[in-house]
Parts: structure tokens; sequence; C-alpha cells
């Protein structure tokens, strides 16, 4: 314990906070991407798969083309292909979601896993120099002021993407039309079909949004976060997404701030281990967060519903008494 | 039209349970099944925590396996796996397929194999990198701790060397592993002691990143430790280690690659790799099996002086670095391990290890 009073400057110092953003930006692009969908009300429980698929075909037509953009662009097509399959078993034929996700997960595991072995001739893991990675922006002027230089210098493309697509996405729920019927048929579908809004065009539309999103999700870890595949690298980040949407009720801002929190508690936790902190307890951390979030975020709902209900139920309560 | 398409739902969904069910892939088939001496060609499957593809452990055991296969003509299996439970599940499908020898492949197989062996009396068994106290399970030990040693060494004089570039003043240094089992402690022992004993102040920064199979877990924790002052980091971590490797060249530091000459995989980021023969250890106990001088219930111990461990010949940081290149590093890593194999330094073992752990 002594020894983590001692190093707290070395343990929370400026390095943190990019630590933070750089380890949850994978979760939350995956967060947005269960946004989307969670906005019409279908839960995207496949994340984890089309991540993973987007990972593959990133590295796989990077490797091929030498061309970094024409991969991300690969990487979300085929994000947006998974998830209209998800979208015509759901929407059209009225499949369980829930059964669809696990199912496209459990696919894009042994998809990829093969795909490796009969493409590239390898197992495990396909790294190479010719895989070309997401650059890095790099900012000259910043070299010389140590504080900037550690904090914004050298991020990823995708990174600053990141936060212009949390924004983007925050604007397009609450400020534009399509993010009013894309509400309202999350909210109560068939009100949104009296209204006029075509409901099944809307849920296509967001199940593909959100495949293009979960694509560029699995183009960011597999070209951006690091310049390899490795079979499975998505590592439950989709699902630690979807907890995060939960969080934050699929609003894209507080949804990213979930995010964050679970980058905040992965990155104290490497830098815990190195003063004796059982390795198993660090490593619990992250999964902690998520269910003491879950939790807090679900007993704010409830308090919310309570007090709605109990405001409509005042009055009759009051005829009650008088009755 | 709804009907062929649930069906073929539920036939996409069949397929990729089986696809995830532990995979396995044949090797050795080329070999022909049609083999001269008919068919008591012996089978051999092996059972690997993890994918082959690590670049390290496990294709380092793959290695001595395919020699096997050319030299000695088995037959041999890969069953790989990312969860225990399809570590148990394979190495008990194993035991039910009536292989003449099923090699669990690293120490998280030992629990299974001393669960599950007494049940297959007929079967031999081999366990690597750790011991196994059975009748029909030879075990294959190393002393990692020495090879360790000279890594951890090896570190601590390379992070006072601040005239390479990436090397600061402070005397700090990394290491990341995989899980954290008995076995990595072992290595964490041998390379503190290293660095101990070239400059008793060094710190040293440990990790585990609870994985052998996500190398951006291994990123994190190795950015998280340059970050915090270390300029050289010890991986291992098997499939974990990519990760770790990336690192070093990214953020323009060091590391240390375990298992395979890794020296090559980030090239100039890599100070050195800690050899482990695990390729050897595969090929010896198949050998045994061809020749019929299994011996079960024994445990070999490969150590620094059986060529078991080493460090590799820093050729290529050599060229990367150039002038700059400190050589008295390598000559006295030399010494260090002249001297362990006297006997005048004592490596010391985690808890359960060494040549007389039974």
């Amino acid at each position: 314990m002594s020894a983590i009073i001692e190093n707290v400057d070395k343990i929370f110092n400026v390095s943190l906070i990019y630590a933070t953003f750089r380890s949850a930006t994978p979760i939350i692009f995956a967060a947005l991407c269960a946004a989307l969908t969670q906005q019409a009300n279908i839960l995207n429980i496949g994340t984890e798969g089309i991540m993973l698929v987007g990972s593959f075909t990133a590295v796989g037509v990077s490797y091929l083309t030498g061309n970094w953009v024409i991969g991300v662009l690969a990487a979300m097509i085929s994000g947006a292909f998974i998830a209209s399959i998800m979208a015509v078993g759901h929407i059209k034929y009225n499949a369980e979601i829930c059964a669809i996700g696990m199912g496209i997960n459990m696919l894009a595991l042994a998809v990829t896993k093969l795909l490796l072995n009969v493409i590239f001739k390898t197992n495990g893991t396909f790294s190479d120099p010719k895989i070309v990675p997401i650059p890095k922006v790099h900012f000259a002027f910043m070299d010389d002021i140590p504080v900037l230089n550690q904090l914004l210098n050298n991020w990823s493309i995708t990174e600053w993407l990141a936060i212009v697509l949390i924004l983007v996405l925050q604007f397009l729920f609450y400020k534009t039309v399509w993010g009013l019927r894309l509400r309202a048929v999350g909210q109560f579908a068939m009100a949104a079909q009296t209204a006029g809004i075509k409901v099944t065009q809307i849920k296509y539309q967001a199940m593909i949004a959100s495949g293009l999103m979960g694509g560029l999700a699995g183009a960011h870890l597999s070209l951006g976060y690091s310049t390899q595949f490795v079979e499975n690298m998505t590592n439950n980040r989709g699902f630690m997404g979807v907890a995060a949407m939960y969080f934050g009720g699929a609003n894209p801002i507080l949804t990213a701030l979930g995010c964050l929190l679970f980058g905040f508690a992965d990155s104290v936790g490497a830098r815990l281990q190195a003063y004796g902190i059982p390795s198993q307890f660090v490593l619990m951390m992250p999964y902690i967060v998520t269910i003491v979030i879950l939790a807090i975020s679900m007993y704010v709902k409830y308090r919310n519903n309570k007090r709605k209900e109990s405001s409509l139920l005042a009055p009759k309560a009051q005829l009650k008494t008088q009755g | 039209m709804k009907k062929i398409l649930s069906v073929l739902l539920v036939a996409v969904m069949c397929f990729s349970l089986v696809a995830c069910g532990g995979s396995d892939s044949d090797s050795g088939a080329s070999g022909g099944s049609s083999d001269e001496k008919g068919k008591d060609k012996i089978r051999v499957c092996i059972v690997y925590t993890g994918n082959l593809g690590d670049k390290s452990y496990n294709d380092s055991c793959n290695e001595g396996a395919q020699r096997a296969v050319e030299e000695l003509g088995v037959e041999v299996k890969s069953l790989e796996g990312a969860t225990a439970e399809e570590w148990e599940s394979n190495l008990v499908s194993a035991c039910e397929e009536g292989y003449d020898l099923i090699i669990g492949a690293s120490s998280n197989i030992a629990d299974y194999i001393t669960e599950h062996g007494p049940n297959y009396p007929e079967t031999k068994f081999a366990v690597i990198d750790t011991t196994v106290d059975l009748d029909n399970v030879q075990s294959i030990s190393f002393a990692q701790n020495q090879g360790s040693f000279l890594a951890g060494a090896a570190a601590a004089m390379f992070t006072t060397k601040t005239d390479i570039e990436g090397v600061n003043k402070e005397k700090i240094i990394g290491w990341v592993g995989g899980m954290d089992i008995p076995v990595l402690h072992d290595f964490y022992t041998g390379y503190e002691q290293g660095a101990k004993y070239i400059d008793p102040d060094i710190k040293i920064l440990q990790a585990f990143a609870g994985t052998w199979t996500d190398p951006l877990k291994g990123k994190e924790l190795t950015l998280a430790q340059y970050e915090q002052g270390a300029d050289i980091v010890m991986n291992v971590a098997s499939g974990t280690g990519p990760g770790i490797l990336e690192a070093a060249k990214e953020a323009g530091k060091y590391a240390i690659g375990v298992d395979l000459n890794q020296d090559n995989d980030q090239p100039g980021s890599i100070l050195t790799s800690m050899v482990k023969r695990v390729d050897n250890a595969c090929y010896l106990v198949i050998e045994s099996v061809v020749n019929d001088t299994f011996a079960g219930g024994t445990t070999q111990y490969l150590s620094l002086e059986e060529g078991g461990v080493s460090l590799t010949d820093f050729a290529v940081i050599k060229e990367s670095l150039g002038d700059k290149f400190p050589q008295d590093i390598v000559d006295k890593c030399d010494e260090l391990a002249e001297k362990i194999i006297a006997g005048e330094i004592v490596v010391e073992n985690y808890e359960g290890f060494g040549p007389e752990a039974q």
C-alpha cells in the first residue's frame, strides 16, 4: 500500500488521461454502434461479431491494397452487410434479436478464423509489415509544449473521429427530423406508424448505420489501436459497449462518459498492478465497474419511472380518498 | 420462403457452434496414412492453451511436433482452445479418441491431466512446463528462472544506457505476463534476481494481462509501464505478447521476447529473446514414445546447461543500433551464464519449481 502512495505521481500523471481515452475508444465505437439501434428499440447484441468481422476485413483489405482508407471503408461495408443479415432476420422474419445477435457473434468468430486460415494461411495472429495502419495525427507545434504533447499529440485519426462521431450522433438523434422519427419508432412504433412514419424503413436504416459504425469500431481495433488481426481480438469489448450504451440510455454523450469510466478503470488498473496489487483484483475492475454502472443506471431509471407513475396516479389516489 | 430461411439460419447456427467448440487442425496427414508399416503409426495429440500462431510458446511446441512428423513419421493432431472449458473438453475428447500419446502443452492443462489421467491408464501423457505426479505422465519442465535471470540482468544494464534513443534516466524496467500462473512467477523470480544482481536499487514493474489471447490488453499494460518510466519490458505472454512487442515499437522503447526467437518480430525494438526450447521438449517426448523409452512418472528438467533456455545472440538489435550497441551487455550475459552453469550463481526458484520439484 505504501508503494502506491509513494508512486502516486507515477500512477496519476498526465499520460493517464490519454491512456483512459485510448482504451475507451474501441468501446465508444461499439457503444455508438449499439446506441444507433437501441434508439429504434433494437438491442444489438451482435455488436461484438460485427466488430470482429470489421477488424478482419480492415486488416485483410489494408494488407491486399496497401491503403488504409479502403481498408476502413471495406470494414464498414462488411459491418453493414452483417447488420443487414440481422435486420432481415429480425425485422422481416420477426426472429428474436438476441438469438440472431448471439448467432452472429459465434459465426463471426468462426468465419474470421476460417478465412484467416484459407486466405492468409496462418493461425491465431496475422501481422505483416504490408498492413498499412491508420495514420496518427502529429502536430509539430506541440512538440515543445510538454503537457499538450503528451495529451493530444499522435492520436490516431479514428480517435479524433470518435469524438466527432459522438457529437454528430448527438445532433442526429436530438436535432434532426430523422432522429425524431428514429426515437418515435423506438418509443412507440405503432404511434409512429399512425403518424405516417415508415417504421420498417427507419429500422433498416438504423441497423445498417449501426453496422457501418460497428465495422468502423473493428477497423479502429485492428488498424488504429494496433496493426494486426488476432482471433477473437474484440475480447468482449463489444459487450462492454452494449453495457455502456445502457448506462447512457443510448444518449451518445452519456454513453461515451460510461465508456470513459471503463477506460479509466482499465488504465488505472494497468498502473496499479505494478505496485503489488493482486492482478486478479485489478483485472476484475472493469467488470465490477460494469456491474456497478448498470446497477446505478437501472436504479435511476426505476426511480424516474416511479416518479412518473406516481404523478399519473396522484389524481386517482385523491379521488379514492375523497370517495 | 420463410421456412427455407429458418432452416438456413439453423444450419448456419449449428455450423458456427461446431466451429466454435474447440477447433482442431490436422497435420501430418501429408505423410500419407498408408505408410509402409501399415496402421501402427504412432498417433499423438497435443492440447494447447491458447491458439497456434502466437509466434511464441505454442508455435515453438508445434515446431517440435512438426519435426517429429517429418523425422519420426508420427501423426500429430493439434487441439486449440482459448478458455478453460475448451481445454478440459479437448483433453477429454483426446483421451476418448485413444491416442498413443497426449501432450498437455502448458501447465494450464496439468490439473485436468491429474484429474482425468488415472482414468486412462493405457494412454501415455506428457505435460510440458510443470510436473504431474502420475505413473503414466512424463513431465518436462524448464529452468525459465535461469533464462529470465539473464534477461533481467540484460534489461538492468540496458536501462542505464541513456545514450540510446528512448532510454530514460530512471532505473525502471518492466515485465508483462499472460495469466497469473506459477510458471510465470518462476520467470519473474529469475528476472527480478537477475536485475537486482546488476543493480540492487532497480525498480521492476510487474503486470499480468490475465489472458493468453488479447494482444491489445498486452499493449495497454506495456504502454502503461513505459509511461511510468520503464524503458524495457519483458514479454512472457504467448498470444498476448505481440501487443507488448508492438507497444515497444510504437512508443520508441524496447522489449525482450520470449519462448521463440522474437528479435525479428519488431526489428530494432527487441533487445533479445529468452528462448525456451519447448520444441525440443515436445520432440523428445514424442521420440521417447517412438523408441519405446517413455518414462512415465518422471520429470525432465531442461536448464541453461542442457540448452533448454538461453538468450539470443542480440544480432538484430546490434544491426539497428550500430555503434551505440552496448557490447558489454552481451559479454556480461555470457559471463553470467557461465557462472550459473558452474554453480557460482544459484538462481532462485518459485515455490514448486526447480530440478528437485516433484
